[in-house]
């Protein structure tokens, strides 16, 4: 039983391990997309003759920034699946070798 | 129109076989709920396209764009952004801690039967303010496309999704998303081509021209969302009501592991997000090719601005090109219904059936044929009760709903099962009081606000999400700490997490 709660205890150390490095890249990835979103709805909110300011033609930098926040949301989803990839699955599967071979 | 009904069958046969094939796999509470979670990432991802884009989204987001410039455009962004949320906080954990249901997660974390009841009530709440609009609408539609009565089309829809969840489950739901799906974007992509082909393939022109002909306040934002906080409810509403919409998260379960939900999601923020970035042009299309006046004569919200738009660019009308598209459109606005409403019976039927009286009543002691068999019922008595409310909203203004269901999703749903899966404190009382603040403070603000009371409204926002959401988060936070300290519940966090992380129970 000693063993297993070591078992035990090197993947709940590796989970937290898994859970920092997650934060590392999820909190400002998340931070981006919510000020870039909400952001932009408040500035059709409160400066409508701001985003109505002209870019390239008759498009306003209102358009031009749903654009962008189309562009930025692929982007993220893109490199989201690359980082978790790269570095979320390796420890989560450090985490489960751990358990499944306690006992 | 008789081209429209002629299309219609088609598709309806198409779904019919669908299920026959499906039915003949499903014989498991797993196959029933979560197509024995064999999917694949795409499979998965366009179904996810044919789920979330609702009847709101293929026809709405058009006529929004038409009528009201960048405020359609707003509206269809937002659906795209809300699945970075999904991707980064909720799918994965979703996958790996659940079985069938939002009340699986809830159920696994805190193990008591208060949690599981709370949890029940958020789903049911938010899939019936979502059905009850969706079945309107289809009467409406269904009765505008092909010309039979509203009753006879609330009905026939009805009873397509009964047989498609009861016989075919998650399987057959699943397969009517993705032919849903495919023939939306294949809709899509020929008006877009269509249209940049009528202008030389620069897009800027459609923007030129809408300003030359409705003035430089159309291309302006507040055409429709007058009010500054409801442009923020309506951010905050898709962002993170997107993530407590058990009809769609459910999807997460017919994969069979965490890296497959995530590809998943990736998928569907193309497909989905490619549709709704044409919404906007398609809008702009309608209001420079149709005409605003036309549109508004067809149908005051707008809601006929893609058909429209479709038939002009096929040749007009009479033409036997206007008509094809026209009635391809019709056709495929007919099968996104039936592809939404088929979820949100599968998903309600799990909360009843899986949720509430395998797991509440019977404490998990029912028999897996059994539960199968209680799950068909369960699904044939929700429709029904799907077609009364249906044909009972005749004439009602629905729109109240519409907006309450993605509200209690964020305001409810959202806190409890952010805080579910992230914070250790977090227990049954937090559960409790995030379910009942955030959903009495959605269904009391959007009562008696405009889109409920109009110019007797006693509070401004149409929606009320930018207010409800804090208060759902604080609810579930002074009920965590007026349940006081759970240290057995704080202690199995790690397990929890675990599992949550990694897709291993230590158990």
């Amino acid at each position: 039983m000693a063993r297993n709660g070591a078992s035990l205890e090197a993947a709940h150390a590796s989970v937290r391990r898994l859970i920092a490095e997650k934060l590392k890249f999820l909190v400002p990835m998340t931070i981006i997309f919510m000020v870039g979103y909400i952001g932009l709805t408040a500035l059709a909110g409160f400066a409508k003759d701001f985003m109505g300011t002209k870019v390239v033609g008759s498009v306003n930098l209102g358009f031009t920034l749903i654009a962008f926040n189309y562009l930025l949301s692929w982007v993220l989803a893109i490199v989201y699946g690359r980082i978790a990839a790269d570095r979320f699955d390796p420890l989560a599967a450090k985490a489960a070798s751990e358990i499944t071979r306690r006992g | 129109m008789n081209l429209t009904l002629g299309i219609f069958v088609v598709i309806l046969l198409i779904t019919l076989g669908i299920t026959y094939w499906a039915a003949k796999r499903t014989s498991t509470t797993a196959d029933f709920y979560a197509a024995d979670s064999q999917l694949t990432a795409a499979q998965n991802g366009f179904a996810l396209a044919g789920d979330w884009c609702s009847a709101a989204a293929f026809l709405g987001f058009t006529g929004l764009t038409a009528l009201y410039g960048m405020d359609g455009a707003f509206y269809a962004l937002g659906p795209l952004v809300a699945f970075c949320t999904v991707l980064f906080l909720i799918a994965e954990p979703m996958r790996n801690t659940g079985k069938y249901t939002l009340g699986d997660i809830i159920r696994s974390r805190m193990q008591t039967r208060t949690s599981l009841l709370a949890a029940i009530a958020g789903t049911v709440v938010v899939n019936f303010a979502y059905l009850m609009p969706q079945m309107a609408g289809a009467g409406v539609l269904v009765r505008l496309l092909t010309g039979i009565s509203y009753d006879w089309a609330v009905i026939f829809v009805g009873v397509s999704m009964i047989v498609y969840v009861a016989f075919g489950g998650m399987l057959a739901t699943t397969w009517v998303q993705i032919v849903k799906a495919v023939l939306m974007l294949s809709a899509g992509a020929i008006i877009l081509v269509m249209i940049l082909s009528m202008v030389h393939f620069n897009p800027l022109t459609l923007f030129a021209d809408a300003e030359q002909k409705y003035g430089v306040k159309y291309l302006l934002p507040g055409n429709y969302l007058k009010n500054p906080f409801d442009q923020i409810s309506l951010g905050l509403g898709y962002t993170l009501g997107l993530a407590g919409l058990p009809h769609v998260m459910t999807r997460f379960y017919t994969v069979p592991d965490a890296k497959t939900a995530r590809r998943s999601v990736v998928w569907v923020m193309f497909l989905a997000g490619a549709f709704f970035a044409g919404t906007t042009l398609f809008g702009l299309a309608a209001a420079n090719f149709v005409g605003q006046d036309v549109i508004r004569a067809a149908d005051r919200g707008g809601n006929l601005t893609l058909p429209l738009l479709a038939q002009y660019l096929g040749g007009g009308k009479g033409s036997l090109g206007g008509d094809l598209m026209l009635g391809f459109v019709a056709a495929v606005a007919v099968a996104t219904i039936l592809a939404v409403v088929s979820a949100l019976t599968l998903s309600t039927s799990g909360a009843i059936a899986h949720d509430f009286y395998v797991n509440w009543v019977k404490g998990g002691r029912v028999e897996g044929r059994q539960e199968v068999w209680l799950a068909r019922v369960t699904a044939v008595v929700i429709g029904v009760l799907a077609i009364a409310l249906g044909i009972l909203a005749q004439g009602v203004n629905v729109a109240v709903l519409v907006i309450l269901a993605i509200c209690v999703a964020a305001s409810a749903n959202f806190p409890v099962l952010i805080l579910s899966l992230f914070w250790r404190r977090f227990n049954t009382g937090g559960v409790v009081g995030g379910m009942a603040v955030g959903l009495a403070s959605s269904v009391i603000l959007a009562m008696i606000g405009p889109a409920m009371r109009g110019a007797d409204a006693l509070w401004p926002l149409v929606n009320p999400t930018v207010v409800s959401l804090p208060l759902g988060f604080l609810g579930a936070v002074l009920g965590t700490f007026m349940w006081g300290r759970d240290a057995e519940n704080e202690q199995r966090f790690d397990a929890f997490l675990l599992q949550v992380h990694t897709g291993v129970a230590s158990k």
